[in-house]
């Protein structure tokens, strides 16, 4: 190969180096988390009314989070007939990294909101007055039925009873 | 060359688009969920952003011999240590101990920068940050000889691996000792393609007031990654640190272990059969405190089949056993991050309960060892958010420190609570 063609290559694997950089920095600074307060876990849980809904809560701290997002990708490309919502509980310092980790589990295009008020005992409450902060935790609310919450992977035999009895 | 230039460009418009239509689709939702929202995807501004403990999210106490109350907390990309001669009424100009160009520093919840003054008068303050891209942390202390008016460069405890969530005891001879959880095995473990669970539990002590530390060391593994450790320090001037283990079946219960003298072997058991088998972050770790006749007493958090809420119980031979679990609290209030001290006669433990509206700080103290405590009594509150409760003890004088986002920081001696409730 002569020395022009190398130069040629090289350009262009510097292009493709420059363009993935400058996408990953795009999509990490265009994705938003809607802001997440008090008063919005109702807000959220009427807006879906009449619909099963699962609100999941998870932060980039949390070891098992991070590991089930790529079950929740599934779950969303099964389950048509569940609204899937995501609650990110980290600090702003965070949020790169969850958007990281979003990304990698083909998740960006879900529906997000973050943490957005630092009252988190106030938003633990609202979703659940026994919930003290541990992750993974849902909320699975269905019309007609008792709200579950459940502490734990997408694994646990409360969430998979939840799921069939939701069936359509 | 022009012509790669122009490709260059046309590369990063066109993944501006990408980005900009993923955006999107990443706000599709029902209409009612973008009413009144800003989407600017960032908590609430913090009720103040000056480098001072009231605009901090956490702070962590310690008392210096002369009675001055230091305190290590972070705003924004910077650690801070403040001294306070009126007990926390005011604090003078905080020192800067770092500011992070990149990443996160661990400052929410279980994980906080520390302060600790040692009997000398040097001042050790510690800190981890962690990387933009990565789940591991990185331990960083510096120190002051010169009363807190200077600190030296941060150092990197260990330089690879991962660290978080240390604890500091100092021993009646001035050895310091330090613990943390340590990724390192699990690091290992990864890259070999082989399962582990959560951290190693490791060790290290200082015999130049935190200049270096020797036997670095992890004596344990599996410990829960995110939820603190807590150290006391024994009768024998041995370290004891608790901790939340994951044992067989990922049961995420509670160890708690004194460090031999040697600094290579643990002795110590589990606190309690809660049956906790949960793959979760508690993001709670327990609280550790030994009192004058050497029992041992923890405080913990679970949600375990054979009990669910905040617990207390306490070991009178050094770990082999411990009293049954006693709940603390009320229940319909989610109590949780209880914290324990022993001063010379008197033990103490508060924790933070929320009823939906206020949170509160309920204190007990014991006479006996454990045995039997006041009523709880409610010593603080606020109606926002707020820190964990720390006690800290000066001169035999337990205090309370909390810091709140609408009251900023307080210290609250515990001397008024304890007669009322002495009285009754």
């Amino acid at each position: 190969m002569k020395k022009s063609a190398y130069r040629r290559l090289s350009l262009l694997r510097l292009s493709l180096l420059f363009f993935l950089a400058i996408g990953s920095l795009a999509t990490a600074a265009a994705f938003d988390f809607k802001p997440y307060r008090r008063g919005d876990f109702a807000q959220i849980v009427g807006a879906h009314a009449g619909r099963p809904l699962i609100l999941h809560y998870w932060s980039v701290a949390c070891p098992a989070c991070v590991a089930e997002l790529g079950q929740w990708g599934k779950l969303i490309g099964e389950r048509k007939d569940i609204d899937i919502i995501f609650i990110n509980t980290d600090d702003e310092g965070d949020r790169a990294r969850a958007v990281a980790r979003l990304e990698k589990s083909s998740l960006l295009e879900a529906v997000h909101y973050g943490f957005a008020d630092s009252f988190s005992e106030k938003l633990y409450y609202e979703t659940d007055k026994n919930w003290r902060g541990e992750l993974p935790f849902t909320a699975l609310i269905a019309p007609n039925r008792p709200r579950v919450t459940v502490t734990g992977a997408v694994t646990d035999p409360a969430f998979i009873a939840w799921l069939a009895s939701v069936k359509p | 060359m022009i012509k790669y230039l122009t490709i260059i460009v046309l590369s990063s418009v066109l993944t501006l688009q990408c980005a900009t239509a993923q955006e999107a689709l990443a706000q599709v939702s029902p209409a009612s969920e973008t009413t009144n929202k800003t989407h600017q995807g960032k908590h609430a501004a913090p009720a103040c952003a000056d480098p001072k403990p009231d605009c901090a999210i956490t702070t962590y106490p310690s008392f210096d011999q002369k009675g001055r109350l230091w305190l290590a907390f972070s705003v924004g990309k910077s650690i801070y240590v403040a001294a306070s001669s009126d007990q926390g009424k005011s604090f003078a100009t905080p020192v800067t101990i770092a500011t992070i160009a990149d990443g996160v520093i661990d400052a929410h919840g279980d994980a906080r920068p520390k302060i600790i003054a040692l009997a000398d008068g040097t001042l050790l303050a510690s800190y981890t940050t962690r990387p933009d891209k990565l789940m591991i942390g990185t331990i960083y202390t510096a120190r002051s000889n010169d009363g807190g008016k200077s600190f030296t460069l941060p150092q990197a405890m260990l330089t690879d691996g991962g660290q978080r969530f240390d604890a500091y005891v100092v021993s009646p001879k001035g050895r310091l000792y330090a613990g943390w959880l340590d990724k390192t095995h699990a690091m290992r473990a990864k890259a070999e393609g082989k399962e582990f669970l959560g951290s190693g539990v490791a060790f290290a002590w200082s015999d130049d007031n935190g200049k270096s530390f020797s036997g670095k060391n992890i004596l344990m593994d599996h410990a829960c990654e995110c939820c603190r450790m807590s150290s006391a320090l024994d009768r024998d001037g041995q370290p004891v640190f608790a901790w939340r283990q994951i044992f067989d079946g990922e049961i995420r219960d509670h160890y708690v272990a004194k460090l031999s003298a040697n600094g290579a072997k643990l002795t110590g058991g589990r606190v309690s059969d809660d049956d906790w088998a949960i793959n979760s972050c508690p993001h709670q770790g327990p609280a550790l405190a030994i009192d004058r006749q050497g029992s041992w007493h923890v405080a913990w958090f679970t949600k375990g089949k054979n009990r669910q809420g905040l617990f207390f119980a306490s070991s009178r031979d050094k770990g082999k056993t411990f009293s049954s679990p006693e709940k603390l609290g009320d229940d319909t209030h989610a109590p949780a991050f209880a914290t324990l001290l022993a001063t010379k006669n008197k033990l103490y433990r508060s924790w933070k309960e929320f009823d939906g509206t206020i949170t509160t700080i309920p204190i007990q103290t014991s006479r006996d060892g454990g045995k039997h405590w006041t009523a709880p009594e409610i010593i603080a509150q606020t109606a926002d958010a707020s820190d964990n409760p720390i006690l800290v003890a000066h001169d035999n004088i337990a205090y309370l420190s909390w810091v709140t986002h609408k009251e900023g920081y307080r210290l609250l001696p515990l001397q008024a609570a304890k007669d009322k409730s002495a009285s009754r």
